[in-house]
């Protein structure tokens, strides 16, 4: 009698799917085979992201003697392309502080990479089988 | 930084701001959370209603100390 075939998360690697998902918002499930949920994920976080870049939020980077822009940092970060590509294409990524919308802004843009970063960890679980 | 031209039809309103935040992170969690269908609007409603219910709350609280 033959086993029954493994999941098809079962059978692909850990380590790419968590790279795909920090690249991609919902690139990771897409790769593991949860085709819905990767492309309901996806379009959450990136309205969440063109929220933020749209409410003129900031795009934060590290700065001398503010050690909470660490943290905001490595939240932004956590969209990775998205991230990468607002940098590169936008004329302020430093948002802009008189908007009335900016601070929306910045609570939108770290919540979307916060949400990617959870994103690359359910991924993790998944690709071990620790979660459906 | 230039807003997108879509979203930023989208009117500086606090409450649709903070309503579409929370529809966001409610639907977010609620298929993060859940597999089942009926659970997951289930979780989805309560997110929601929690997170705009709570702004209003905090809102409603912060009224009488505008500074």
């Amino acid at each position: 009698m033959t086993p029954p075939p493994a999941p098809e998360s079962a059978r692909r690697s850990t380590s790419i799917a968590m790279v795909l998902a920090w690249l991609i918002p919902g690139l990771g499930h897409y790769y593991l085979g949860k085709r819905k949920t990767a492309a309901a994920f996806a379009v959450i976080v990136t309205l969440t992201f063109l929220a933020g870049v749209s409410f003129q939020g900031r795009l934060y980077t590290v700065e001398q003697g503010q050690p909470l822009t660490i943290l905001a940092t490595f939240a932004v970060f956590g969209t990775g392309l998205l991230n990468i590509a607002a940098r590169l294409f936008s004329e302020n990524p430093g948002g802009v502080i008189l908007a009335p919308t900016y601070e929306y802004g910045c609570a939108y843009l770290l919540t979307a990479g916060l949400m990617n970063l959870l994103l690359v960890l359910d991924a993790f679980d998944i690709a071990r089988g620790r979660k459906p | 930084m230039t807003a997108l031209p879509m979203l930023a039809l989208v009117p500086a309103d606090h409450f649709l701001i903070m309503t579409l935040y929370a529809f966001l992170v409610s639907a977010f969690f609620a298929i993060l959370w859940r597999e089942d269908r009926r659970e997951r609007w289930k979780l989805f409603g309560i997110l929601m209603a929690a997170l705009v219910g709570g702004g209003l709350a905090v809102a409603w609280l912060m009224y009488p100390f505008p500074r």
